[in-house]
């Protein structure tokens, strides 16, 4: 595995480009860094995250990404480094910046011995920005939002785990936010459940809320998310636009084809730099274009099985970051 | 889940609240304590013990010849509620608002509801002030309930229609129920502190289990360095130390040095236990 500094060479990790400064970002952190006795859980992360991004934090377990979620929401003092939340430093701006914040952290909290109805009603009687005759309103609306409404009577306890993630969810939502924290929001739920919470946040990032949401999974957050950071054992490596990191490396054509000798010989005769990598085709796609190359091929009467696009930046790395885990 | 549900409108400025109206957190909060099964159980208890020692007494016709509060009760109904909030007040009643006490905070942490009420926001002072009045509404319920059942069963079963004063006068009625109200608010005080100690041991904790152990633990341990006659000059510290004081109320008149004495360390015990729980929150990691 090689380490964080090779991503940095390599022009993933993107400093706040100029420009950016211009418009208040949602979340901006700087040198946060926790320490718990000798044991580094973050360190040194300067995150951005633009106002009505959906931010996908990718990092394996242990990382150091609910770590620093807890701090974002001053859950958690910082050893060191600050944290400004809609504009307001954490923790001492709380009651300024965490009404407007919705967060599920660290799965959901709710009391068994209450139905999920009376658990939602206890939450929003703690919201800043609900009046009083809005409470049930609110309460009622979000059940509906996360599909709780037929359990909305039944104890928490009886709660499947999915279920219990939804009501969560609900609680997170009770009130239109600028910004909403999800940490690990996938956790515990099927694939229609999975499916909904991905709505979910699209709803929210169609109607201009910021989106944070924590995943060791790649595939969830390429599905929803515009922006990502990632983090590896307490350092952010890498973060910027999706799209950014994914193609980062230069992008690549992989094609599988009938006869690699044969195909590596046409597509340098006509000046298609390209090396045969793992059984493969790979071709440097900076100076032609994919339809380029598969015609080259094609004319030259070489089966093409299968051709796509190698997006190296942000899977490789991550598929570094992970390949430790099993 | 339907995805066009429309939301809440918010009307401008209710977003510059930083945090929600005190009256209604504090509602909500008894509320919740007030739909916990173990909660009402707990009181439910608590009012069948005046009952069970009155009957016992009524069918025994209680200790002959004794000078304690037991011999007391015998035929003069309104000793009961006071003997009964001296018996409860030793281990029941300090047990269940330490339990209380341990679901405030502790409790809610264990939940992971504790993260909920913070990031509502309700700010960390705010938020002990809160649990605080949550024990002390439990306090004075379970207090109260323990009076109340043992003034009812000493009219009904034990029978009176006065009070024989352990000084041997007899008081009417109405002056005997005051008394059995002073008797009842000052154990209230004494609970307060217990409760405020337990509160601040709930606070720096996620096992409710460790808040009643180390409360009710502490108990024991006063109530047992109390008998070593050579740690005498301790007993000042300890918060059991005035508490078989409760039955001068039945003096006649009252005699206040112990009282007074009790209520001024239980106010240092509720000072000191409600400062530590705010100043451990402050900083705690949730």
């Amino acid at each position: 595995m090689t380490g964080p500094a090779d991503t940095a060479e390599a022009g993933v990790t993107s400093a706040p480009a100029s420009g950016r400064e211009e418009s208040e970002p949602a979340l901006r952190t700087s040198s946060l860094r926790k320490t718990y006795g000798g044991t580094v859980a973050v360190a040194d992360v300067d995150l951005w995250v633009p106002r009505g991004a959906v931010v996908g934090m990718l990092g394996p377990n242990g990382s150091g990404k609910t770590t620093t979620i807890r701090m974002l929401l001053g859950l958690t003092e910082p050893s060191a480094g600050s944290v400004e939340l809609l504009g307001y430093r954490m923790p001492d701006q709380s009651g300024r910046a965490l009404p407007s914040v919705g967060a599920l952290v660290e799965g959901p909290g709710f009391h068994p011995f209450m139905s999920g109805r009376r658990n939602l009603l206890r939450c929003a009687a703690m919201e800043p920005a609900l009046y009083g005759s809005d409470v049930t309103t609110a309460v009622r609306q979000a059940l509906e939002r996360v599909g709780l409404v037929e359990a909305a009577e039944r104890k928490y306890r009886s709660y499947s785990l999915g279920m219990k993630q939804r009501l969560g969810l609900a609680a997170a939502l009770l009130v239109p936010r600028d910004l909403v924290v999800l940490d690990e929001p996938t956790n515990g739920l099927d694939p229609a459940g999975t499916r909904e919470v991905r709505r979910i946040i699209a709803e929210l990032h169609a109607s201009g809320t910021t989106v944070v949401v924590s995943s060791h999974l790649l595939s969830e957050v390429e599905a929803t998310c515009t922006h990502a950071a990632v983090l590896q054992a307490g350092s952010l490596i890498a973060q910027g636009e999706l799209a950014t990191l994914l193609e980062s490396g230069g992008p690549n054509l992989l094609l599988r084809v009938s006869d690699n000798e044969s195909g590596l010989e046409t597509l340098r005769q006509s000046g298609i730099p390209a090396r045969v990598e793992r059984g493969e085709l790979r071709v440097e796609l900076s100076e032609t274009d994919a339809p380029e190359v598969v015609a080259a091929l094609v004319h030259a009467g070489i089966g093409v099985h299968e051709a796509r696009r190698n997006r190296a930046g942000l899977e490789e790395i991550f598929a570094r970051l992970t390949e430790g885990e099993s | 889940m339907t995805g066009t549900a429309s939301r809440v409108e918010l009307p401008s400025g209710i977003r510059q609240r930083t945090s929600a109206p005190f009256g209604r957190v504090v509602s909500s909060e008894l509320s919740w304590i007030l739909h916990r099964p173990r909660n009402l159980l707990a009181l439910l208890g608590l009012a069948l013990i005046p009952v069970l020692i009155g009957t016992v007494l009524a069918i025994t016709g209680g200790p002959s010849g004794g000078t304690g509060l037991f011999s007391a009760v015998a035929g003069n109904g309104l000793v009961l509620p006071v003997l009964a909030l001296m018996l409860t007040q030793n281990l029941l009643l300090p047990l269940i608002t330490a339990m209380v006490a341990a679901d405030g905070l502790a409790g809610e942490a264990a939940n992971g509801t504790l993260r909920g009420l913070l990031l509502a926001p309700i700010g960390r002072v705010r938020l002990v002030v809160v649990k605080a009045l949550g024990v002390l509404l439990m306090v004075v319920l379970a207090v109260g309930v323990v009076a109340l059942s043992g003034v009812l069963t000493g009219l009904l079963i034990v029978g009176s229609d006065g009070l024989v004063t352990l000084s041997g006068t007899t008081l009417p009625l109405g002056e005997a129920l005051g008394r059995v109200a002073l008797a009842t608010a000052w154990c209230a005080v004494q609970m307060a502190a217990v409760g405020a100690v337990a509160l601040a041991i709930s606070a720096t904790t996620e096992h409710s289990l460790l808040v009643l152990i180390a409360t009710v633990g502490g108990l024991i341990v006063f109530g047992v360095l109390e008998a070593i006659p050579s740690l005498e000059w301790l007993k000042p510290i300890f918060i059991t130390a005035d508490w078989y004081s409760i039955s001068d109320v039945l003096s006649d008149p009252i005699r206040w040095n112990n009282l007074v004495d009790g209520l001024w360390r239980a106010g240092c015990y509720t000072l000191v236990g409600f400062s530590a729980a705010v100043a451990r929150m402050a900083t705690k990691d949730t």
